[in-house]
């Protein structure tokens, strides 16, 4: 409860330095293997951002936007884990990303194991700087059913 | 503008907001669900004006749920402003007499002219910000753009410039606009138009829609500064 009185208190007393310094943005890749120690992993961009978006999606999404939302939660969690890991942050985006997979529904995740890893991108580049735990996803598969 | 009217115009847009962001969460998991039923609900019954202060009180105690579901806001400072908003609210309305009503509503209304006095001050100062760097730093690589089409205004360091500017003018001179109540009604419109392009560009659609709860106590309390002085 002490913690939760904490968290209140930036918003009673703001900063408000929004914007202040653009700092490297961290992105999500992900990792689906047989094994929990593979070798060849190929990492993809969990939920890469669209080409091309209307102004009529725009308008739309200012009352409905929570898959964007949720994305920019995923950003904090991935900002906190650099920050200061917690294993709240890691779950989060390991829940949501296998929340992803299952919906997508075109990948057999039963018995394989699931990873990933933030990259930090630069004005010039890119660096990896954390890569989770390999876990199994039908551990995660049951957490999302039940969360 | 009256306090009570002012105060009763931002809970109904921060009901509204909250409706809003509710409504979000009720296709998501069920621990979320569970908050932001109850959220909606208690907003529907602020928005309506039944027992606003014991519908204020639920809703911080909702806002506590959140921060400990997500351990932290789930949408950074747009979480944080609707916040400030409530808690505003709820000790204006319990507050004993009209003074600490208005020192509670009041402080709504200061933190409103430090939301964009600050992020100016702290953007001017920045050589980055000055150049146009900053921003196009913003489009180039940040995670904000909505699309990746949107990115390629980076590659226009005149509007990045100019935008830069734009932006940090606004923000800053905001204090001033306090001085006459047209100069304010054109300034509120003219930091409306940055969150909703805010909102079009970088899909930020809740700061939009929360800042503007806010602006009612601005509005009172422009007036009530004038009419002391």
């Amino acid at each position: 409860m002490l913690h939760t009185l904490k968290l209140l208190l930036p918003a009673l007393i703001p900063s408000w330095n929004f914007f202040d310094i653009i700092v490297p943005s961290p992105r999500i890749q992900f990792s689906i293997n047989s094994t929990q120690r593979d070798k060849n992993r190929e990492w993809q961009l969990f939920r890469p951002h669209p080409q091309y978006i209307s102004f009529g999606m725009m308008l739309k999404r200012m009352l409905w936007n929570p898959r964007w939302n949720e994305s920019l939660f995923l950003m904090s969690c991935a900002e906190r884990l650099l920050d200061y890991p917690t294993q709240h942050s890691e779950d989060e985006i390991l829940i949501r990303i296998t929340h992803d997979l299952v919906k997508d529904g075109r990948m057999v995740l039963e018995g394989m194991y699931l990873q990933f890893r933030l990259v930090l991108v630069k004005r010039v580049g890119q660096e990896l700087v954390y890569e989770s735990q390999s876990v199994a996803l039908d551990t995660y598969i049951a957490r999302v059913k039940h969360t | 503008m009256s306090l009570i009217e002012a105060i009763r115009y931002t809970e109904i847009l921060m009901g509204l907001a909250f409706m809003q962001q509710s409504i979000e969460h009720l296709r998501s998991f069920r621990n979320e669900q569970l908050i932001f039923l109850a959220r909606l609900i208690l907003s529907l019954l602020l928005v309506a004006g039944i027992q606003t202060s014991w519908v204020t009180g639920l809703l911080l105690l909702s806002a506590l749920a959140m921060l400990h579901r997500f351990q932290g806001p789930y949408n950074g400072g747009s979480d944080r402003m609707g916040l400030l908003v409530l808690c505003c609210l709820l000790l204006s309305d319990i507050a004993p007499t009209q003074y600490w009503q208005e020192v509670a509503f009041g402080y709504l209304a200061i933190q409103l002219v430090l939301s964009y006095f600050i992020s100016g001050w702290v953007k001017i100062i920045n050589p980055d910000w000055r150049s146009g760097q900053a921003l196009t730093d913003v489009f180039q690589f940040s995670s904000y753009p909505v699309s990746e089409s949107l990115r390629s205004l980076a590659t226009y360091p005149r509007v990045m410039f100019v935008s830069s500017w734009y932006v940090m003018l606004f923000e800053i001179l905001f204090p001033l606009a306090l001085l006459n109540q047209y100069s304010l009604i054109i300034m509120l419109i003219v930091t409306a138009s940055f969150h909703f392009a805010n909102a079009c560009l970088f899909g930020l659609n809740r700061f939009f829609w929360i800042w503007l709860s806010a602006y009612p106590s601005i509005i009172w309390f422009q007036q009530r500064l004038f009419v002391t002085m």
